[in-house]
């Protein structure tokens, strides 16, 4: 349906035809003479296309999904709308070499992250030998002090985590951001992939990418092993805030693929330090929660008195080892932005190795040196607060003006420690479809990968969710502020 | 199974087949109030008396006028019986209602069952809905109806049946048995008031009622052709076989219950909804060999709906997590 027209007809515009590589940008999928080598074939296939053809596919991808509801809901609108996350059929292609390399990187990142929220809810040893200032871990947001001296069940605290990364103009992969806690998104790599092999379906056969459709079972076994009962016994639930919240239909979409319940806080109690579901045949004993709620609102006991919401006494529970977590609390104090900057340490610290993936060299507030430099180059850095994400509480330099930056300099004095600044990284950009210019052209792309950590150790789904600017010129990928998706398609090696 | 998700899975098939039987009913007055030349009032009055939208209507259509035209015109009912967002059992209402629990239970749902009610909910709040209403009524009703019983179809050959279905189908059921007890019983009530009758026009009332039931056909082939209003009643209250009788559904939905709440289960809960469900059973069954004529006939549907009321009342409590 979506190949070419006839050959007879002569030559038809081809999807990448005039293609306009961004200036100063690593673009993914072409280089200065033309496709890159491991994609040439894959971009000869899609480059058959017509923009005609991929304009109707997009179109019937869109209403696909609206279809299915994969959708997500738009905060405070009364009516309850619900929108897709904006797709771009073009898929991102990520050669076997460049996977092999973050694998290895990833992994190593995820060992050494959870060993050191290990430490700092144990013995605090990264604090006495000096690597990390005990001030920045002590009075990060996410450091929970009630938690210290509790293990997790099975020895696992990060079970789940995404890990943001850019590409410079060198092509260099860069870690930007740890999401440690309830990092979101993976149901959009699977439901993507469903999409573009519907509509791709023989350039998806002749690319041999990866699978990424087992992710929820993966996910099951991760959470099945770090139960306190045996695998075979274990009662495990998703428990998601519910359908109003923007996340929903990931929360909904994981319990149905991998099986298990979705409940809500009412639907649990605890009772003598264990916990239980309300069914209709009286309560049953949970062992492990997929726990898709921020933890201030886990346990009002413990975080939040004022809040209706969370299970009381699930804290107690998790404590006495009755029922694992995850992902565990108190991750917070691990992927704070202001902890970032120490996590190559962290990774000589503990394991005794060099970094693998390089990250973005970052000004820490707090220390004196930084934060003079910070103040005097506030129109070139770009400031973030340490506590916010989704593109919140961030001074664009480049772009801001002088009453902003003017705002952000007396912030930074106010509070150091909640601010860090890292000079602009040009991001990679994708080809990318763009219905009103009804053509292919290059915007902003990052890439986040899917940590699971099970008692074995940590394993890389091959995929991973492309965010994309889609306005051009953009640099922000958040879904909230008018960024997209594509598929992620990780080639394997040549046989 | 979690009681919330049973709450949902149980109103999800309320919704669904309220929804279905206000298409079907509107549809069926349509055709009526061309053939069968009543006052139109007597037509559409008895839409929104079995509906319990009657006081509604009057406040927010008729200006509290029980004189005012508002309630002969069959295209003010019917907007409001389709498309009034205050209601609580208009049809779009209850396609946002099936769809909204749906979305709750989204991981219970098989995809197929999700898509169809997604679908149909994404069609009333489209733009083709409201041209189809304004243009091709009957196509508008169709397109309710087979939209709803797809999503009942697939809910029974894409699902485990296990739980989840049974409290839909509970739903379904305990729904299904009010809308017939009401809809007889204001027909009922209403046609044999009319005064000298004409054979012909109250064969064209009392086929309309089994229409707006889906049962004319069955209803013909177990009479024989005789249309009277005992035999109607009759059939309605007691026809074994006819999956929209009232005793059809009642022992079905304590059937259903029955694999929810197993009767010799004691340790479970559910147990007084099960005995007033088998007992409202035993009743109707009983019903079968007595004649049924004039207010007997009030009688029984009130006494049918306020236990099938209480019955909701109780499983609610013991089973569905309500305080």
């Amino acid at each position: 349906m979506l190949q070419s027209q006839s050959q007879s007809q002569g030559p038809v515009a081809g999807l990448f035809d005039r293609y306009p590589a961004l200036p100063g940008t690593f673009d993914e999928m072409f280089d200065d003479t033309g496709a890159r080598i491991p994609f040439a074939r894959i971009a000869a296939l899609l480059a058959k296309m017509t923009p005609d053809e991929l304009a109707r596919a997009q179109h019937l991808a869109e209403t696909a999904l609206l279809q299915q509801g994969v959708t997500f809901s738009v905060y405070g609108d009364a009516r309850g709308t619900e929108k897709i996350f904006p797709f771009c059929l073009v898929p991102r292609l990520i050669a076997a070499d460049d996977f092999r390399h973050l694998d290895r990187g990833l992994q190593q990142r995820l060992r050494a992250l959870g060993a050191f929220l290990d430490d700092i809810y144990g013995e605090q040893k990264i604090l006495a030998a000096g690597i990390v200032p005990a001030e920045i871990v002590l009075g990060a947001a996410g450091y929970r002090p009630m938690l210290r001296g509790i293990k997790a069940p099975g020895g696992v605290r990060i079970h789940i985590s995404g890990v943001d990364l850019i590409r410079d103009p060198d092509g260099t992969w860069r870690v930007l951001e740890d999401n440690l806690r309830t990092p979101s998104g993976v149901s959009y790599v699977v439901e993507n992939r469903l999409i573009s092999k519907r509509m791709f379906p023989r350039v998806f056969d002749a690319a041999r990418v990866h699978r990424v459709d087992h992710y929820p079972t993966r996910l099951a076994d991760t959470l099945r092993s770090v139960s306190p009962v045996s695998a075979d016994d274990t009662y495990a639930v998703v428990l998601t805030p519910g359908p109003y919240n923007a996340a929903y239909f990931e929360h909904s979409f994981l319990a149905r693929t991998m099986g298990l319940e979705l409940v809500q806080a009412p639907d649990l109690v605890v009772d003598g330090d264990k916990v239980y579901c309300r069914t209709t045949r009286g309560p049953r004993r949970v062992d492990v929660i997929y726990r898709r709620t921020d933890e201030a609102f886990l346990d009002p006991e413990v975080f939040r008195p004022d809040s209706v919401l969370g299970v009381p006494g699930l804290m107690r529970a998790y404590a006495a080892g009755n029922v694992a977590l995850a992902n565990a609390p108190g991750n917070g104090v691990a992927d704070d932005k202001a902890m970032y900057p120490f996590v190559p340490k962290m990774i000589e610290f503990y394991l005794g190795e060099q970094p693998i993936l390089e990250q973005v060299h970052t000004y820490v507030c707090l220390f004196e040196d930084d934060r003079k430099y910070v103040l005097e180059h506030l129109g070139e850095l770009v400031v973030k607060a340490v506590d916010e994400a989704g593109g919140y509480g961030m001074l664009m330099g480049p772009q801001s003006t002088a009453d902003e930056r003017d705002e952000f300099r007396r912030r930074i004095q106010a509070e150091p420690r909640r601010y860090i600044a890292q000079h602009r990284i040009e991001l990679s950009s994708c080809p990318t479809w763009i219905a009103d210019r009804g053509c292919v052209e290059p915007r902003r792309v990052d890439l986040r990968p899917y940590i699971l950590t099970s008692r074995e150790g940590p394993w890389v789904l091959p995929g991973g969710l492309t965010r994309v600017a889609l306005t051009a010129g953009s640099y922000v990928v958040n879904s909230s502020q008018g960024g997209g998706s594509k598929d992620t398609w990780v080639l394997k090696a040549a046989p | 199974m979690i009681s919330r998700v049973a709450d949902h899975c149980f109103w999800f098939g309320r919704y669904v087949e309220r929804a279905e039987a206000c298409a079907r009913m509107l549809g069926t007055s349509v055709s009526l109030a061309l053939d069968a030349e009543l006052p139109a009032e007597q037509v559409w009055r008895p839409v929104l008396v079995v509906t319990g939208e009657e006081s509604r209507y009057r406040d927010k259509i008729a200006n509290g006028d029980d004189d005012h035209p508002a309630w002969g015109d069959g295209e003010s009912v019917q907007r409001f019986m389709v498309w009034d967002e205050e209601s609580g059992v208009s049809l779009v209402r209850s396609i946002v209602g099936a769809r909204w629990n749906a979305r709750s239970i989204r991981e219970v749902l098989s995809l197929e069952a999700w898509e169809a009610i997604n679908e149909l909910h994404l069609w009333i709040r489209g733009d083709i809905a409201p041209v189809a209403f304004a243009q091709h009524r009957e196509a508008f009703y169709q397109h309710v109806r087979r939209g709803t019983q797809l999503t009942l179809g697939l809910l029974r050959s894409t699902m485990l049946h296990d739980e989840p279905l049974d409290f839909m189908w509970l739903g379904v059921l305990l729904e299904r048995v009010s809308q017939t007890a009401r809809i007889l019983d204001v027909h009922h009530h209403a046609f044999t008031h009319l005064g000298a009758r004409h054979e012909v026009v109250e064969t064209a009332l009392w086929l309309s009622l089994l229409r707006a039931l889906s049962g004319s056909e069955a209803y013909l082939k177990r009479a024989a052709g005789r249309v009277n209003p005992q035999g109607v009643a009759q059939f309605l209250v007691s026809e074994a076989a006819f999956p929209r009788s009232i005793a059809y559904c009642v022992h079905s939905a304590y059937d259903r219950l029955c694999g929810i709440r197993p009767p010799d289960r004691h340790d479970l809960p559910g147990g007084v909804t099960l005995e007033r469900l088998r007992v409202l059973d035993t009743w109707v069954t009983a019903r079968q060999k007595e004649p049924l004529a004039g207010p007997a006939v009030h009688d029984l549907l009130t006494h049918v709906v306020d236990e099938v009321h209480e019955i909701c009342g109780t499983l609610g409590k013991e089973l569905l997590g309500a305080d």
